[in-house]
């Protein structure tokens, strides 16, 4: 295969040669690319040599830049080829012509995680509270699916009040171009989560379907009310109606283990609490958030509720919820105890799987073993459309400059993914809005909300 | 007869092994099972007895004051059973005057015999001695005398086994690991370190390595391996699941293997094993024979674990918390033998079926009830 295409060697005839090359697979003309390229680095000198491997990639593009003889240029425009051809390769391309294949490999693997870069300028004309909620998702300050979206939205509705439609414009046309560099902003400190993709989805149905005619005011106020009615309805009573179908799960004397910090599923044990329900809870946490920790406070810091008259006979206030605490590590020992696992979630996808905080798969998977229930509790607007196979592809890595690095060494290199995906086998049952479905159901619920709605 | 009296510094010695261990001034398997060799050498060169059954009720006081004293600490009882043992061969060889070789040929009727555990016998060290004689009442010492210099020679063979555990683990690395495999280990494991870093010297290959909260042993071994050239990546114990679907292999380290093939191991190895095992991954754990215990766990109690300092889990730092919750830190946990594929000892590779028959090898079965 090489010697035939070292055959075409002169560049004055590129057109026969591609078709041969469009023959080859993908993997024999990569071959052939590693090979040109350590020949490249061996013979230096001879700009003949060098032509070769812009011709050997197949994309149209390169056939704009193989005539150039210069070594500099040539391993700038193959390496900018390179990374187009080849995405998973991005840090391996320059690192390829060095020695270490193997660490070029381990990194090849996780490149595609989202990693953040921080404190960089602000581009373009962005609204000063956009600019907060940025910094401050970049902070890890506001941190939870249904946080942000809440966030996202309520700073939303202050940009359109602040808007004025440029003259010869619509409302319903302009205002969405004048938003997306905004989510763009918001999306370079973090990569945007399912709940913010979803809300921001019906913002823009709404924005579009707007009346022309209405006068401004009244149409921003319009999209003002649609905004609230949203989290109103997706968020807020959603969450009423998940405490209420959760509680009847919970009964007196129950052990409870949930993971991490949920917020729906703290709402869902402290409305418990409040019935009157008497059970203990397990907190598991690890790090590197160690949000579980939040948790604890917000259970055993239940304001003391006084005595309480009875049918005549006076009743002491009920004692604080039990808490135990542990870290990952420790689960199987605790697993044993626990009566019903509850936990939350970040998104729901059609094949039944759950995306949620890193570890939340852990803990499934041992209380499936030990037949141990497992109740994800997750309002329907976290629903996405896609189907999602291992938390390896599309994940996020904590900033290291949040969380550092416990030791510095060469060769060392700490990763830190936030989240990751349970298998619809290790779920039982999944709370939302519209019912307690099983998790081979989580697809058919755009069709229980009605498909306007999604 | 009644056993005589043992002499003072003997017991000093004993006394003092005892109370390090109580007091946990000694940790790790392989560190508790050097000094108890020690101090056996110590009282078996200083002890008077006259017959067999002397020594052994000598020797078995010793390790019962010192399973005592840390009963989670199995390698002390069977660095003791791994003494009585040589000790009793050696007794044979000198006594009877034949030493008990493996048999070479192959006949039905050797079969037949043969369907006793083959013990591990030591190349005998007497010749026909079979001038050995018991309570003599005219010379009490003359036994003593005539078996200590092979009894020295025989503890001098276990502390070279201890020595050299290292070494012999990683001597069949190179079978294990291959070119650009994706290996996960956790916590602090010198044999783990020592045959990664035997194997790095011939392959290229990523390690990765979980923190193992709340003890963070895993940053120490992302150290020393990183140190040694090994391209390694630290994450957090969460992390697990998500990154289990790339790993070609799972090594661990024990605490203590069991006789049904399971083992102690520090927390955080069962969900590694549970998550390899959903994933299929091969589960291999290093370790050393001195690790072989004769107990049995056919349940995880919780009372079989060892528990740790809980203010490493919840701090007072949390101070308002700190009354009001219960906090859990064990410090092992128990794995099934179902979760774990190969047990790779100084001594050759093991499936954990087998781990009984070793056991029956290596220790006499009168000895495990010290």
């Amino acid at each position: 295969m090489a010697a035939h295409s070292q055959t075409n060697g002169p560049p004055a005839t590129p057109t026969p040669s591609h078709p041969t090359q469009k023959s080859m697979t993908k993997a024999e003309r990569r071959e052939l690319q590693e090979k040109q390229r350590a020949a490249k680095l061996a013979q230096k000198q001879q700009p003949q040599n060098a032509d070769s491997p812009n011709k050997q990639k197949a994309k149209p593009k390169s056939d704009a830049a193989p005539r150039r003889s210069t070594g500099a240029a040539e391993k700038q425009s193959s390496a900018a080829d390179g990374s187009k051809s080849h995405s998973k390769d991005t840090p391996g391309t320059a690192m390829d012509n060095d020695a270490g294949t193997s660490i070029s490999r381990s990194l090849r693997i996780f490149s595609h995680f989202v990693l953040t870069k921080h404190g960089h300028g602000v581009k373009g004309d962005i609204h000063p509270c956009i600019i907060r909620l940025a910094l401050q998702f970049s902070e890890f300050r506001i941190c939870g699916a249904n946080a942000r979206c809440i966030a996202t939205l309520i700073a939303f509705k202050t940009v359109i009040q602040d808007y004025t439609t440029p003259p010869n414009n619509t409302l319903s046309r302009h205002l969405m171009t004048h938003l997306s560099p905004q989510i763009s902003h918001l999306v370079s400190a973090r990569p945007m989560s399912v709940t913010m993709g979803n809300a921001i989805r019906q913002l823009k149905l709404e924005i579009s379907g707007s009346d022309i005619d209405m006068p401004e005011q009244d149409a921003k106020d319009l999209l003002c009310q649609k905004i609230d009615d949203y989290i109103r309805d997706r968020i807020i009573i959603a969450d009423e109606v998940i405490q209420d179908l959760a509680c009847k799960k919970i009964k007196d004397g129950d052990v409870i283990l949930t993971y991490a910090r949920s917020s729906i599923v703290e709402k869902v044990l402290l409305s418990a609490y409040k019935q009157g329900k008497r059970f203990s809870v397990i907190v598991v946490d690890s790090r590197p958030l160690l949000e579980g920790k939040a948790l604890l406070q917000a259970l055993t810091s239940t304001p003391p509720v006084s005595w309480t008259l009875s049918s005549a006979s006076l009743l002491p206030p009920p004692p604080p919820i039990p808490c135990t605490y542990a870290l990952l590590p420790a689960l199987p020992s605790l697993i044993t105890e626990a009566t019903t696992v509850i936990l939350g979630a970040h998104s729901l996808h059609s094949n039944g799987a759950v995306f949620s905080r890193a570890g939340t798969a852990l803990v499934a998977m041992m209380a499936k073993q030990h037949s141990v229930p497992v109740l994800v509790c997750c309002e329907t607007y976290k629903f996405s459309e896609t189907v999602m196979l291992d938390g390896f592809g599309k994940n996020e890595l904590a900033p290291s400059h949040l969380f550092p690095a416990p030791a510095q060494a060469p060769n060392l290199e700490t990763l830190n993914p936030l989240y990751d995906l349970t298998p619809p086998s290790s779920i039982t049952a999944v709370v939302t809005e519209v019912g307690l479905i099983p998790p081979s159901s989580i697809s058919s619920i755009p069709m229980a909300l009605g498909r306007m709605n999604l | 007869m009644a056993t005589p009296a043992p002499n003072p510094p003997t017991i000093r010695a004993v006394e003092n092994l005892a109370w390090k261990l109580r007091r946990r001034q000694i940790v790790g398997s392989r560190a508790t099972a050097l000094e108890t060799l020690l101090v056996l050498r110590q009282v078996i060169s200083k002890s008077k007895f006259s017959n067999m059954e002397q020594l052994v009720t000598i020797i078995r006081g010793v390790g019962r004051r010192l399973v005592e004293a840390q009963p989670k600490e199995h390698s002390v009882g069977n660095t003791v059973r791994k003494v009585l043992h040589h000790i009793r061969e050696e007794y044979h060889t000198a006594t009877q005057g034949t030493a008990v070789t493996a048999t070479t040929g192959f006949s039905i009727s050797k079969f037949v015999l043969l369907g006793q555990p083959r013990k591990q016998t030591a190349p005998p060290k007497t010749e026909n001695k079979g001038t050995l004689k018991e309570n003599d009442p005219d010379d009490p010492d003359s036994f003593a005398r005539g078996l200590k210099p092979v009894l020295m020679e025989a503890i001098q063979d276990v502390l070279d086994e201890l020595e050299t555990v290292y070494d012999n683990v990683s001597k069949n690395a190179l079978n294990h690991i291959h070119s650009d495999e994706i290996i996960l280990t956790l916590g602090m494991s010198k044999t783990v370190e020592h045959f990664l870093i035997s194997a790095a010297h011939h392959r290229n290959y990523t390690v990765m390595v979980l923190e193992t909260a709340p003890s963070y042993g895993g940053r120490d071994m992302a150290q020393a391996l990183s140190a040694a050239g090994i391209s390694t990546f630290l994450v957090p114990d969460s992390s697990l699941y998500g990154l289990m679907s790339r790993v070609n292999k799972v090594i661990l380290g024990a605490h203590a293997i069991l006789a049904n093939g399971g083992m102690f191991a520090i927390t955080g190895s069962l969900l590694a094993a549970t998550a390899a095992h959903a994933h299929c991954t091969p589960v291999v754990v290093c370790a050393g024979q001195f690790k072989l215990t004769p107990l049995w766990n056919l349940y995880h109690e919780y009372g079989a674990l060892d528990f740790g300092d809980p203010s490493q889990v919840l701090g007072f730092e949390e101070g308002s918390l700190v009354d009001k919750v219960d906090v859990v830190n064990p410090f092992y946990d128990y794995v099934q033998s179902n979760l774990i594929d190969a047990f790779i000892t100084n001594d050759g590779d093991h499936p954990p079926s087998s781990i009984y028959r070793l056991i029956k090898e290596t220790y006499d079965d009168e000895d495990n009830e010290l």
